[in-house]
């Protein structure tokens, strides 16, 4: 469990990590908190030739107050979690933190490294797809942005090609009327989820005009149900409402079985997170539930 | 009554006293002495080269890459290796069991993931690790037993040749007449239960590092050994030293050598002629005729032992954990110590997580067709067993796990009057992992016994509690031995245990949990479990499975002052968790008379401690290894307290040691000490160093030996919807005679529970239908961390007897309750019959009827 050799460099300028990423291309790797990349290499299921170490990129470590709030790529999760500026604008981020593995794995590890990492049952992703939050990619040849919708594409794969940076990723203005929540059954304290739920629901007057249900554990990548969430719109944020989502949800996910929870089971938790998640949502702005 | 049991009983002195663990202070700072903290000079690193098939023949193997890489010394295949070893003959075999005899290495075959084909040595692991990715071997996969069921399907692809199919052998027994009481009884209540495969996860892995002198060429050998002594035989016996029967010529040349082996042969064959008489030679007669070629690698092994120029020493410092997976000797301990005998250089080899969930120690994959004779009204009278254990690939050396259902034997009636019982076992191969001792090898007997109880109390309506006071022995009409053997003493005071959980059971209150749990959306439900555990068991205990198995049941010791003064206790125990240096600290120093800290346990090093087979295990730590350093320290006592008399003038009677001052009674400021009694002495012997005061002893234990018992209670809370499960309470009311230390019995017992939870709810150690490794990580093998364990509740009960040492072991018995009385917790909660031992969340579900299985 050693991992093999590889060239390590730590640039110190976006613009120096770029121009790396594009002389190593896929034999380089970026090593941001390297929590995923680590064990991977340890186990030697995968071998980079080139190490690019952003640790030391200080104009990644910011979080940016504007229009919603950026998030760039060498913030720790331990820095969200306690960042009010994340608190007030993505409350969804600081609602998943507590769940994202343990205390020292959240002081190395980056939210968005979790994000690039696109493991299917972590918290990161779904919060993205729940908000509609937007990558920043950088290369030596330019940069591009890309919708969440668009960017997580299966089995820990994404938008991202081997010579491109996640510089940053948005996450847009949080309604004052929207309440949301992350809830997760996870088999002990810390693990990753058996199955979880990213959720927002706004609820201006009474009735609820916009829902996102984002599911993480249950495949590849975050799912939205979008029936489920269509169910929503228009009905009063009451329990009787988020128990026809729940049904919903069981009709229309599909999810995927292994050695800790089968697939009904994790139909099933769906169901119960949908009901719980929302609940909790719906408490946060104070409307009754 | 004697003065120590006075002391004991009255609370003075350091026994019984919740005295703080001296281990902690080093281990807390990160200042033990692991095998990965001995580095000599130049030490190489090792890895292992291992399957990725859970069964596939060898057809070729090409190392020249590795070899050729910069960094490595060398790489040994498997055939190279086997050169310069002999192969692992099992010293125990049973009569009608198929033991296979392997190699240390695998040439031909591989029979599970992780299976040793090759081994390279390099100047670090790194660089063996990469070296490992240029070895080339060509294998073809073979289909693979995977499982019980596949082990017991006849015609399948056979995992040894010579052996009958996978299953290996039977081991039976019968006791009474069952046929008649089976007839006779009301009720026959049948049922097959399952418990799956899990692994001892110590939190140190197995390692070695053979340090080689370049002058002799004596290799020392740093390892985790829990039984080192076994370890310096063992690898002596398997490191080929010229082949043959060469060494024979040599052996019988060396006078010295010769007189010294044939002395302790001829002592060890006097004193246990009867027992060896006894000890079942057909059994190996029976293995030979199966294998020839077994009659010349024992040849080879004993010329081996006979001929080798030196013996290694070895050496076992601190130990992270083993839970029973370092008393093996394994392929591993014996290929470093033949590559570093190989290469003249010292050679370490740390095992990894991986390798560690692969082959370091697995167990209690068990199946059980039960059935229970029992009367109308609840008398329980016979029980009938097919059990079924998946012992992997390779049999542990050099006691494989068919002990386990010698155990089985005697324990599966439990502390219940039957009349009769009936096992039949049958051992089989799989491509699994090796099965090793965990933790009260034999518990999913108690498993099975107690979950089936409250089954049969469903069946006639009465509650478990009822069933199980209206079974259990108790005092007064106790017989004088169980059906299976073992002699009966007062020890056996399940009874007690069991009358005062019940009492501490609030059943008004359970109800009313029970309600406010339902309306939660909720189930609660309340197990019990009890048992009894040999620990160390009356002297009958051993031979009563097999005759002549009691010959190795003793506890070596010595207790010496040297000329300075100072104390040095020495024990063949290998502790590895269980506080043997602070407990063994207290009994010497009440009986010398000395501050705890005046007292050095010495522990772990061939050269300095006597011979012991087990090292560590069979829970007797307490009984016989705290005995021997009673016994051995009361007699330097009394030697060290002639010699004060003398110098006091007084008479011995008079004299009393009390912290450490050697004074006649009632004139405590006259008073001399132990340096100046040794100096008396060593000043007389004209010797300046080295023991004054010595006494050396073999301990069998006194009286009945003794058992250790308990009765658990655990109350669970599931959530219906999601299957998550609550402990809110958990009860152990145990009974281990009086208690050295009660922060260290508390501590076992604690450890034990929770591996019982891990058992139940969170550890499954998973192979697919083919045989491949599942959990291979610590991502998916879940042990419970401090956030799944509750408080445990533990109610001491201290039941004396006329013994001196009358300590009783209790490192297991947490483990052997715990899964019994949560698996009848979810039972009651959920209303269900419950016959399998894993019930992650999902599972409860399925059994609550909340989701039907995919
Ligand atoms: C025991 C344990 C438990 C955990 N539990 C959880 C959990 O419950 N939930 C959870 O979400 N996570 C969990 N994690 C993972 C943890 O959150 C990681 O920190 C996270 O997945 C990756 O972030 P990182 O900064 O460590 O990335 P790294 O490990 O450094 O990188 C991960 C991958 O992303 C790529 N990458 C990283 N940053 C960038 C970038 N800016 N641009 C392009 N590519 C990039 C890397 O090249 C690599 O392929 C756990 C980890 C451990 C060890």
């Amino acid at each position: 469990m050693k991992n093999p050799p590889f060239t390590y460099h730590r640039p110190t300028t976006v613009d120096e990590a770029l121009a790396l990423l594009a002389e190593f291309g896929d034999d380089g790797k970026v090593l941001a908190g390297g929590q995923s990349l680590l064990p991977v290499m340890a186990l030697r299921l995968g071998s980079p030739e080139h190490i690019i170490d952003i640790g030391s990129i200080d104009e990644l470590a910011t979080i940016t107050v504007g229009d919603g709030v950026t998030i760039g790529a060498m913030v720790r999760h331990a820095e969200a979690e306690k960042s009010a500026d994340i608190a007030s604008q993505a409350p969804l981020i600081a609602a998943a933190m507590p769940y994202v593995g343990h205390r020292a794995i959240r002081s190395r590890g980056t939210v968005v490294g979790s994000i690039a990492h696109a493991d299917g049952a972590a918290e990161m992703p779904a919060v993205c797809l729940a908000t509609g939050a937007t990558m920043s990619i950088a290369s030596a040849d330019g940069t591009r942005e890309v919708a969440a919708a668009d960017f997580f594409q299966g089995f820990f794969t994404t938008a991202l090609e081997a010579n491109e940076l996640l510089t940053a990723v948005h996450f847009p203005a949080w309604s004052p009327t929207a309440g949301g929540s992350v809830v997760e059954i996870a088999r002990r304290h810390g693990d990753y989820a058996m199955c979880g739920l990213a959720c927002s629901i706004d609820v201006p007057n009474g009735t609820i005009t916009e829902a996102a249900l984002s599911f993480f554990s249950v495949a590849g990548q975050p799912i939205r149900v979008a029936e489920a969430e269509q169910a929503l719109i228009g009905k009063p944020a009451t329990e009787s409402s988020f128990a026809d989502a729940a049904t919903v949800v069981a009709e229309h996910l599909d999810p995927t079985g292994d050695i800790h929870a089968t697939a009904n089971y994790r139909r099933q938790l769906a169901t119960v997170l949908t009901r719980r998640g929302l609940a909790e949502a719906a408490s946060r702005i104070g409307v009754p539930a | 009554m004697t003065d120590t049991q006075d002391r004991q009983r009255s609370g003075l002195g350091f026994v019984g006293q919740r005295v703080k663990r001296v281990e902690d202070e080093r281990f807390l700072r990160g200042a033990g002495t692991y095998v990965a903290d001995v580095q000599p000079d130049g030490v190489l690193h090792a890895a292992f080269l291992r399957s990725p098939y859970p069964h596939a023949t060898i057809n070729s193997i090409n190392v020249n890459k590795a070899s050729r890489l910069d960094g490595v010394a060398k790489v040994f295949t498997g055939a190279e290796l086997n050169d310069v070893t002999n192969p692992f003959l099992p010293f125990f075999m049973l009569e009608g069991l198929y033991t296979p005899l392997y190699k240390c290495m695998s040439d031909d075959k591989v029979r599970h993931v992780g299976d040793v084909v090759a081994l390279v040595v390099a100047e670090s692991r790194y660089i063996a690790e990469d070296a490992l990715e240029l070895i080339d071997v060509d294998y073809t996969e073979l289909p693979s037993i995977a499982s019980i069921d596949d082990a017991l399907t006849p015609g399948r692809v056979q995992l040894w040749d010579k052996a009958n199919g996978n299953v290996l052998g039977d081991i039976d027994a019968s006791y009474g007449n069952v046929d008649e009481i089976f007839a006779k009884a009301d009720h026959v209540i049948t049922r097959t239960l399952d418990c799956p495969r899990q692994t001892n996860q110590p939190m140190e892995t197995r390692g070695t590092v053979v340090e080689v002198d370049p002058q002799t060429g004596h290799l020392d050998i740093h390892n985790t050994s829990q039984a080192p002594h076994m370890l310096k035989w063992a690898t002596a016996a398997l490191l080929v030293n010229e082949g043959g029967f060469k060494n024979l010529g040599k052996f019988v040349k060396n006078a010295e050598r010769r007189s010294a082996f044939l002395g302790a042969a001829k002592s060890f064959v006097t004193t246990n002629k009867e027992k060896l008489k006894a000890s079942d030679p057909a059994g190996q007669k029976s293995q030979f005729e199966k294998d020839k070629s077994m009659v010349k690698h024992q040849m080879r092994m004993a010329s081996g032992l006979l001929a080798a120029d030196d013996y290694p020493t070895v050496k076992a410092v601190d130990i992270g954990g083993a839970f029973g997976s370092k008393g093996p000797v394994t392929r591993e301990d014996i290929a470093v110590a033949a590559a570093a005998k190989q290469l003249g250089r010292s050679v370490q080899w740390i095992e990894d997580r991986v390798e560690n969930l692969q082959d370091g120690g697995q167990a209690r994959e068990e199946r059980f067709d039960v059935s229970i004779a029992v009367d109308a009204d609840g008398t329980l009278r016979g029980m009938k067993v097919d059990a079924y254990l998946d012992q992997g690939a390779y049999p542990a050396f050099p006691i494989s796990s068919a002990i386990i259902p010698q155990l089985w034997k005697l324990y599966m009636p439990g502390p219940y009057n039957f009349e009769a019982f009936e096992l039949n076992t049958k051992v089989l191969a799989t491509n699994k992992g090796r099965v090793v001792p965990y933790r009260g090898p034999w518990a999913n007997e108690t498993f099975m016994r107690e979950r089936m109880l409250d089954i049969v109390a469903g069946e006639l309506g009465m509650s478990p509690a009822d069933l199980r006071a209206k079974n259990v022995m108790r005092e007064g009409s106790m017989p004088d031995a169980f059906i299976t053997g073992p002699s009966i003493d007062e020890t056996m005071s399940v009874a007690k245990t069991l009358d005062r959980a019940l009492e501490m059971i609030d059943f008004d209150q359970l109800e009313e949990d029970k309600a406010a749990a339902e309306a939660r959306g909720h189930k609660l439900g309340l197990g019990i479990a009890s048992y009894h555990e040999a620990a160390p068991g009356p002297p009958n205990f051993f031979s009563s499975a097999q005759p002549g198995s009691d010959m190795f049941l003793y506890e070596d010791g010595r207790a010496e002052v040297e000329a300075d003064g100072s104390i040095k206790m020495y024990t063949s125990q290998s502790p590895h968790g269980q506080s043997h240096q602070t407990t063994y600290m207290q009994v010497a120093a009440d009986e010398l008379g000395v501050p705890m800290e005046d007292v050095e346990i010495v522990w772990g090093n061939t050269d300095r401690t006597q011979f012991s087979f087990l090292g560590t295990g069979g829970s007797r730590g307490g009984p016989l290894g705290a005995g021997v350093m009673r016994m051995t320290a009361r007699e330097v006592r009394n030697q060290v307290v002639e010699v004060a008399a003398d110098m006091l003038e007084a008479a011995s009677g008079d004299i009393e040691i009390v912290d450490g001052n050697i004074h006649v009674a009632g004139v405590p400021a006259k008073g001399i000490t132990y340096a100046d009694v040794a100096a008396k002495v060593a000043t007389d012997k004209r010797i300046s160093s080295g023991a004054v005061f010595s006494e050396e002893m073999k301990y069998e234990g006194v009286g009945n030996g003794g058992w250790s018992v308990a009765t658990h209670v655990a109350w669970v809370d599931i959530d219906l919807e999601t299957g998550m499960v609550e402990i809110p309470r958990y009860l152990v009311v145990e009974d281990c005679g009086p208690i050295i230390n009660p922060g260290v019995v508390d501590g076992q017992v604690r450890g034990g529970v929770a591996q019982g939870i891990g058992a139940v709810f969170y550890e499954k150690h998973h192979y697919d239908d083919n045989a491949n490794l599942l959990s291979a990580t610590y991502m998916d093998y879940l042990i419970p961390t401090a956030m799944e364990i509750p408080e445990i509740d533990i109610e001491h009960m201290e039941t004396l007897t006329s013994g001196e040492n009358d300590a009783r072991g209790t490192g297991e018995g947490g483990m052997i309750g715990a899964p019994a009385a949560l698996t009848n917790a979810v039972s009651d909660a959920l209303g269900v019959e419950v016959h399998e031992q894993y019930l992650p969340p999902y599972r409860l579900l399925e059994l609550a009827g909340v989701i039907t299985p995919d």
